[in-house]
């Protein structure tokens, strides 16, 4: 590990003035995953923020029934378990269960599993020579190598990276906004538009700058609450990163007409890939599981595999039926 | 099972030092000015160091030393390892660390750094330039055939076998015949407690270590040895162990550059190897290709069995996996029988033995093709085993000691429901889950080592036993506390016994599963001596109502007092017989000698595994639901602890069905699973209930303890059981492990 300076921020601004200050600094949330990559010597931060003091870990209501606030130093565990995020939001409160261990989820933050850093084995591991995420233009070890996690979905032949989260699979069904605040004042990213994907500079994993903070995130109301579902399919039954996951939610009316739907992938992409194809696909049709397996295809269809990941796609596909019977069949 | 074939359900006598975090474990010794080394790996496979700069790392504040194999002093070299019995400690790498700039495998030791604190030697060792002329490695089989070896021998034990004329029966075709290739992958052991040492020199002559290890003597011969000190002047320290499953077994690198660092530093040094390491520096199961091939009558008598086994190893490795012998070799009744074995040298970092080597990746194998062969013949899998039963051992065509076979298959079979079984795969359904059922029978060898125990007996009816055994996470503290209260006739609570240490009598390597018996019988000779010194002590006191016996006349006849044999009247009790004689204690101490090896008998412990997944058709992760294993191991010392060994090995056979596989990197070497968020092993939601029961009787024809130990056989056969549990639910025939969703698709 780099020797590194640690200070503590008490406040948002002051977060962000110290951030903004030095050089190579970043924000330190749980820390269960900027301290692994510390060790190893993929993050080699010169200074760390603490940023666990700053009075941002409430879920309050937005005014107006606008919606939910979730606060960035929310832990993944207290999110997970709040009344409120539990009735209207149970994807959440799914997703995030799915994910890591308990005490894994006591410590993780909501700001810290938004920014949590791809899985990749050559990216974790120094010991490879090649990687573009943490040595651009190094190349990218996985392609050629051992790529079984990889992703199926928007990678480039830069990088075939997955994005980790399962939490981040759920915002992305629910059209979450993050709230970020830098030294020129606050801005909203639709979460759609957070993560990137690799294309030629897969060291960028979102569009947040280095100098903003994550304050919040907006969960905007909708009127899923009784028919969502989170998947995720893995190699145990439990501790384990997703090998494909699916957020799925979706309105039906008396007919069994889908009125409205919503698709995100875990485990497939750089990021957490909404399932665009698919949903349009299924809206003012009848919820039937051909009707799933034919959307399911139809995102599916770009879809490109490697030596030992082929079988996410065919995965992911039953993935989508399967999460999709599930909230059809749920009453509401 | 009886009394006298179980031991009383004992709880732990560590359970409270370790659940309140006393127990210490080998680096957890504070020794005042411990120093802290860090390693530094190649991360090329093969080739040799050509520059090393260790300037910035050397200006680290606190570093002390950065070692390579430019300033490393030299071992003294070890006698060839044909001269060493294993006794005399184990080197699965006989090329010392640090020796030369030869490259051998990624992640071998290149540099060593030591410093003052951890983080120092860490950041230091990252600042460690190595450069290197790399050269193609051999990274698998195919690559490696021109330099393939089939060693005649392993451990003594033949290895290539050849009975009758198998070739001929594989041939004919009025037999069913089944020939199938089964791949295991490399697994690596991972012990919560990370191996580790901190090493200790008293002055130049005189070193201390503590050493998370299941050899305390061998370490201390190992040393002694490779730096030229006396025997005594070697210390070994380990009262715990948090798991070892084999990575303990040897002297590996960490050990020696430990040693050697402290010298060189001038302070303690403690070296913990990282879980990263723990994957490169401390062994794995190699990965097997094993092909079997079965040839049986059509009533099922198997004709002939032909397992050629292929396996890997390091060019400084000094391991091998004898898949077919240890499985195969002895299993079942067959005519003919051929074992062939190959090891392939390959620039991978060093195997050595993983629980069960060669029987549990062989037995995964050739009770796989039992499964496919019972499909074959339309004949029920337990009454396939049953048909070709060995009451002889098969290849050295001697009787098999007390053993229960049939009695375990049918115990296991009534208690698992066998009999409701539709073999029909995908013929059973939980609602829409797949249902699988499926079975494998388990074997382990009766292995027997030598060992020496002293026992400390007071007036006050405490006794002492001590010998330089091991406690690996097992119990065996408890067990021997057992033990050694039956033995020597004195209440549990009174036994202290003592182990981990070098200082104390002869204990041999905790593994094979010979602790139980090897140092029981230690306890047994050493008790027998105290009887007898006892009775010495009261034959010349004419107030002993056995003055004027004769000595041999005289045994234990209750707990706490020797008497006579013949006339139960006469006794005297070990209090009285000490206080007269105005002593506050005697010792004795049991000699080690080489253990006789039966030439009429054959001793190997057995049992079956009986198991059931579910699986879900459309997302195909298995599940396994459903466990019952029977177990004939001779007899079981101490209830609790066994139950808890067989379920652990179950627990570790359906890892290595569905979960465990260290994955390299087809370009550099390199494992690409290196940590424990990426190896899996079970979760408890992983594992079911496991329903362990025993069969059979004390085994007093192998040991005076009658106990064949058990801490391996749980885990093999495991595999094979749930693997064909996964046929019979799905129709579909796995062959490579692990069986992961991928795979069902
Ligand atoms: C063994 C293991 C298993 C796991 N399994 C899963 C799993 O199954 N599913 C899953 O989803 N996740 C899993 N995780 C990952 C876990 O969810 C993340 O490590 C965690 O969410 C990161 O949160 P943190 O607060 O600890 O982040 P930190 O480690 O503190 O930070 C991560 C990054 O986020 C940045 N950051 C933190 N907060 C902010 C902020 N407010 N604004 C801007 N930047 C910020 C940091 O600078 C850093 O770059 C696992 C992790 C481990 C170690
Ligand atoms: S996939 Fe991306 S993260 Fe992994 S090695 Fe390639 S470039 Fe690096």
């Amino acid at each position: 590990m780099n020797p590194f300076v640690y200070s503590r921020a008490n406040d948002a601004a002051g977060a962000v003035t110290a951030i903004a200050a030095k050089p190579h600094t970043k924000f330190l949330g749980g820390g269960t995953n900027l301290i692994d990559l510390m060790k190893m010597g993929v993050e080699t931060p010169a200074q760390l923020v603490d940023i666990t003091r700053l009075p941002l870990a409430q879920v309050e209501e937005l005014p107006g029934g606008k919606g939910v606030r979730i606060g960035a130093l929310a832990r993944n565990s207290d999110v997970a378990e709040h009344a409120i995020i539990r009735q209207r939001y149970p994807l959440l409160s799914q997703a995030l269960l799915a994910g890591a261990s308990p005490q894994l989820r006591n410590m993780a933050t909501v700001g810290g599993n938004l920014m949590q850093r791809t899985r990749c084995y050559y990216f974790y591991d120094p010991a490879f020579p090649q990687c573009n995420k943490r040595n651009p233009g190094s190349g990218c070890g996985a392609l050629k190598g051992y790529n079984r996690i990889h992703a199926i979905l928007g990678q480039s032949d830069q990088c075939i990276a997955t994005n980790p989260s399962d939490m981040n699979v759920a915002l992305t069904a629910l059209e979450a906004i993050v709230r970020v605040q830098g030294p020129k004042g606050e801005r909203e990213i639709p979460i759609a538009d957070f993560h990137r994907l690799p294309g030629s500079t897969p060291n960028v994993d979102t569009n947040l700058k280095e100098d903003e903070l994550i304050t919040a995130v907006d969960l905007p109301a909708n009127s899923f609450a009784t028919r969502s579902h989170y998947l995720k399919v893995r190699d145990r039954a439990s501790y384990a990163f997703a090998i494909v996951s699916v957020a799925a939610a979706i309105e039906i009316d008396a007919g069994k007409k889908i009125t409205a739907v919503r698709i995100a992938l875990g485990g497939v992409a750089h990021k957490p890939w909404r399932a665009q194809k698919a949903e349009q696909q299924l809206v003012g049709k009848t919820a039937d599981e051909k009707t799933f397996r034919a959307a399911a295809e139809a995102e599916l269809a770009a879809a490109k595999g490697y030596a030992h990941n082929s079988f996410k796609i065919e995965l992911a596909k039953r993935s989508i039926v399967r999460a999709l019977t599930t909230v059809a069949g749920m009453t509401s | 099972m009886s009394a006298a074939t179980m031991g009383p359900a004992r709880n732990r006598v560590d359970g409270r030092l370790k659940v309140t975090g006393a127990a210490k474990y080998a680096v957890e010794f504070e020794v005042p000015n411990c120093a802290h080394g860090w390693t530094v790996e190649s991360n090329i496979a093969k080739g040799k160091i050509t520059a090393i700069d260790a300037k910035a790392a050397q200006a680290v504040p606190g570093v002390l030393a950065v070692l390579t194999h430019l300033n490393m002093p030299k071992f003294k070299e070890a006698p060839k390892k044909e001269e060493r019995g294993i006794s005399s400690g184990i080197r699965n790498e006989e090329r010392f660390p640090l020796s030369d700039d030869g490259v051998h495998y990624a992640g071998q030791y290149v540099a060593l750094v030591i410093a003052e604190t951890i983080e120092q030697a860490r950041h230091a060792a990252s600042l460690v330039k190595i450069s290197y002329a790399p050269e193609e490695p051999l990274l698998t089989m195919e690559a490696a055939v021109k330099k393939a070896e089939k060693p005649k021998t392993n451990h003594d034990e033949n290895v290539q076998i050849k009975k009758g004329d198998a070739a001929a029966a594989l041939k004919d075709a009025s037999l069913v015949k089944i020939e199938q290739t089964y791949i295991t992958p490399t697994e690596t052991h991972n012990p919560i407690e990370m191996s580790g040492t901190i090493a200790h020199w008293e002055d130049d002559k005189k070193l201390t270590l503590y050493d998370a290890t299941q050899f305390v003597k061998g370490v201390q011969n190992v040393l002694a040895r490779s730096l030229g000190l006396d025997l005594e002047n070697v210390r070994i320290i380990c009262p715990f162990v948090g798991g070892a499953f084999g990575c303990k077994g040897a002297v590996w690198m960490h050990i020696l550059l430990a040693a050697m660092g402290a010298k060189v530093a001038g302070v303690p040094v403690k070296l913990h190897v990282s879980r990263r390491n723990m994957f490169v520096g401390t062994g794995h199961r190699t990965p097997t290709r094993q092909t079997l091939s079965l040839a049986a009558t059509r009533d099922g008598k198997l004709q002939a069995i032909q397992h050629v086994s292929e396996t890997l190893t390091s060019p400084v490795g000094q391991f091998t996996e004898s898949c077919g012998s240890r499985s195969t070799g002895l299993m079942y009744e067959s005519p003919s029988i051929r074992i062939e074995e190959t090891v392939y040298p390959v620039n991978v970092s060093t195997p050595t033995f993983m629980r069960a080597p060669g029987e549990c990746p062989g037995t995964y194998a050739l009770e796989s093709a039992m499964d496919e062969l019972a499909y074959a013949l339309k004949m029920d899998p337990v009454a396939l085993r049953l048909a070709n039963h060995a009451d002889n051992h098969p290849t050295k065509n001697i009787p098999f000691s007390a053993k229960h076979l049939k009695e375990a298959y049918q115990l296991g079979a009534e208690k698992f429901g066998w009999s409701k079984r539709n073999p029909e795969p995908r013929s059973m359904r939980d609602g829409d889950l797949l249902v699988g059922w499926g079975m494998a029978t388990a074997t382990y060898p009766a292995h027997k080592m030598s060992a020496a125990a002293k026992v400390i007996l007071r007036a006050n009816n405490t006794a002492t036993v001590q010998c330089a055994t091991h406690d690996l996470g097992t119990g065996a503290y408890t067990a021997f506390t057992q033990i050694s209260s039956e033995q020597l006739g004195v209440p549990f609570e009174n036994v202290t016994f003592e182990l981990g240490k070098s200082d104390f009598p002869f204990g041999p390597v905790a593994g094979g599963s010979n602790s139980t018996g090897t140092v029981g019988t230690a306890i047994h000779e050493a008790a027998v001596l105290m009887h007898k010194a006892l009775a010495e002590l009261a034959v010349k006191d004419p107030k002993s109502p056995l003055s004027n016996l004769k000595v041999e006349d005289i045994a234990m006849v209750a707990e706490g007092r020797i008497g006579s044999v013949a006339d139960q009247t006469k006794s005297d009790s070990y209090a009285d017989i000490l206080k007269r004689a105005g002593r506050d204690s005697i010792e004795v101490q049991s000699e080690q000698k080489p253990p006789e090896q039966s030439k009429t008998l054959a001793f190997q412990s057995w049992g079956a595994h009986f198991c059931e997944v579910k699986i879900d058709p459309l997302l195909p992760r298995v599940q396994v639901t459903r466990v019952v294993s029977v177990m004939n191991c001779g007899r079981i010392v101490s209830a609790k602890t066994a139950r808890s060994q067989i379920m652990g090995g179950v627990t570790m056979g359906i890892g290595m069905a569905l979960l465990e596989e260290t994955s390299y990197d087809p370009a550099t070497g390199l494992p690409v699973i290196r940590n424990l968020a990426d190896y899996h092993v079970p979760t408890n939601l992983d594992v079911p209930e496991i329903d362990v029961s025993f069969v059979g009787e004390p085994d007093f024809a192998f040991n005076p303890i009658g106990a064949r130990g058990m801490g391996e056989i749980g885990i093999t056969g495991m595999a094979a059981a749930v693997a064909n549990a996964v046929y019979h639910a799905t129709g579909k025939r796995v062959r490579d492990l692990p069986i992961t969703p991928d795979k069902l698709i």
